[in-house]
């Protein structure tokens, strides 16, 4: 009977927050986000042996992608969603209503709105990668891991998730309340 | 069209290559305007990403939810073994105790040293944690000068703390608050670490003794004496964080004369 709770409480917890967002910008809605980390914890809980290191960020990161997965493969299973129109459909509900819960619903600057408009344009393999190189600061390698494709990939991925923000910036930068 | 060094100067912007590949492709951008334009795009894309995607944390409704979760999962677990003390770390004695009876005695330890070794501070201190974090709910005095929150809590909290801002450390103070903690007012000193909040509790400390440290929830407390006052620094902010802290608290407090 080892403190296994009091461990996982103390290396695994203080990424939620990271855990959260991610799981958040890989899917619609901030209650699907927290279902998803709610089982990502459950998941990374019983798994907990297999962490190996004291770094558990990528560890839990690369389980909470699993379950965004398998959340999203389901729901589109079910309700038979087209793949197609996927990312017109984030777009428009990034911009169409702020997200209900109090610290989304602060994005008051329209530039703020674009730009997350923007990211969740991005087709779902451009837009993980980038979010986890730019919010989570995560090496190439710790992303390979994550998203499970060769350093390569994360490299190409990341250069054509960058590129279609930069394509898209003169739409961002001519909004009359974009000036700084 | 794309030059072909475009996924270096990539890789070099990103910290992914050694002080020799990052040299040359620094040489190279000089001669390549096209090079030069991307990291200039690089850059103010990381910025703007940084700056403006909104920062979505955990909500403390989540953080309840997981800890439910894992009661749930601990229990399970838990059923197939033996019982054992719902304490996390038992006094030194429970170790002492072996044998047929170890069982029995640990539940029926766990039972009556229940008053004394699981006081409920560690649960309050969580739940006002995470009031305080409600909008609107976080600092009732607002100031980073210790002269004006030390005089603030005079009548309003039963204990004077020492009060300090460490905003050249990285511990900007940002206010206080007066919180009902242990049937007590207890004096809160918020401060801010990054994007961190700490809230920092005062009190007369009880008869039981506080543990030096505690994660519950996801959130780290640290609990210290200084002179005769109990200090609780709460946050989710990491322990080293956290323990940074507490020694220029604890150092303050050292010189403050009383």
């Amino acid at each position: 009977m080892d403190d296994k709770r009091t461990r996982f409480e103390a290396l695994v917890l203080p990424h939620l927050d990271a855990a959260h967002r991610l799981a958040r910008w890989l899917n619609r809605s901030p209650g699907d986000a927290d279902d998803i980390v709610q089982e990502a914890c459950m998941r990374a809980y019983r798994a907990f042996d297999t962490l190996r290191g004291p770094d558990a960020r990528p560890w839990l990161l690369a389980i909470v992608r699993n379950c965004s997965l398998s959340a999203l493969a389901e729901r589109r299973r079910r309700a038979h969603e087209p793949l197609t129109g996927e990312h017109e459909a984030l777009a428009q509900q990034a911009g169409a209503e702020p997200p209900p819960d109090p610290e989304s619903a602060s994005i008051e600057r329209d530039e703020q709105r674009l730009l997350a408009r923007l990211v969740a344009a991005l087709p779902e393999e451009q837009r993980e990668v980038l979010l986890l190189r730019e919010m989570e600061d995560m090496s190439y390698r710790e992303i390979a891991e994550i998203a499970q494709v060769p350093i390569g990939t994360v490299m190409s991925r990341l250069a054509r998730a960058r590129a279609a923000l930069k394509a898209l910036r003169p739409q961002l930068e001519g909004e009359p309340h974009a000036m700084r | 069209m794309q030059c072909a060094e475009s996924l270096a100067v990539q890789a070099a912007f990103d910290g992914e290559l050694d002080a020799v590949s990052a040299a040359a492709v620094e040489r190279h951008a000089e001669r390549c305007p096209e090079c030069r334009a991307l990291r200039e795009h690089l850059e103010r894309t990381r910025e703007q990403l940084r700056r403006d995607l909104p920062y979505d944390r955990a909500s403390p409704e989540l953080r309840a939810r997981i800890a439910r979760t894992l009661d749930a999962a601990e229990a399970a677990e838990r059923r197939a073994a033996r019982p054992r003390p719902a304490w996390r770390s038992p006094p030194f004695w429970l170790g002492t105790v072996t044998g047929a009876g170890a069982a029995l005695a640990a539940s029926l330890a766990a039972v009556l040293l229940a008053p004394l070794l699981l006081t409920a501070v560690p649960d309050e201190l969580i739940a006002a944690h995470m009031r305080s974090l409600m909008p609107g709910q976080l600092t009732q005095v607002i100031s980073t000068d210790r002269h004006t929150v030390k005089p603030w809590f005079a009548g309003r909290a039963d204990v004077s703390p020492v009060v300090a801002d460490f905003t050249a450390q990285g511990y900007r103070l940002v206010g206080g608050r007066a919180d009902r903690l242990d049937r007590q007012r207890s004096a809160v000193l918020v401060y801010e670490h990054g994007a961190h909040t700490i809230n920092v509790f005062a009190f007369m400390p009880g008869h039981e003794a506080l543990p030096a440290a505690v994660s519950r929830r996801g959130f780290h407390i640290a609990c210290w004496k200084s002179r005769d006052l109990g200090y609780c620094a709460v946050s989710d902010a990491g322990w080293q964080e956290l323990s940074a802290l507490r020694t220029l608290l604890q150092d303050s407090s050292e010189r403050d004369t009383p």
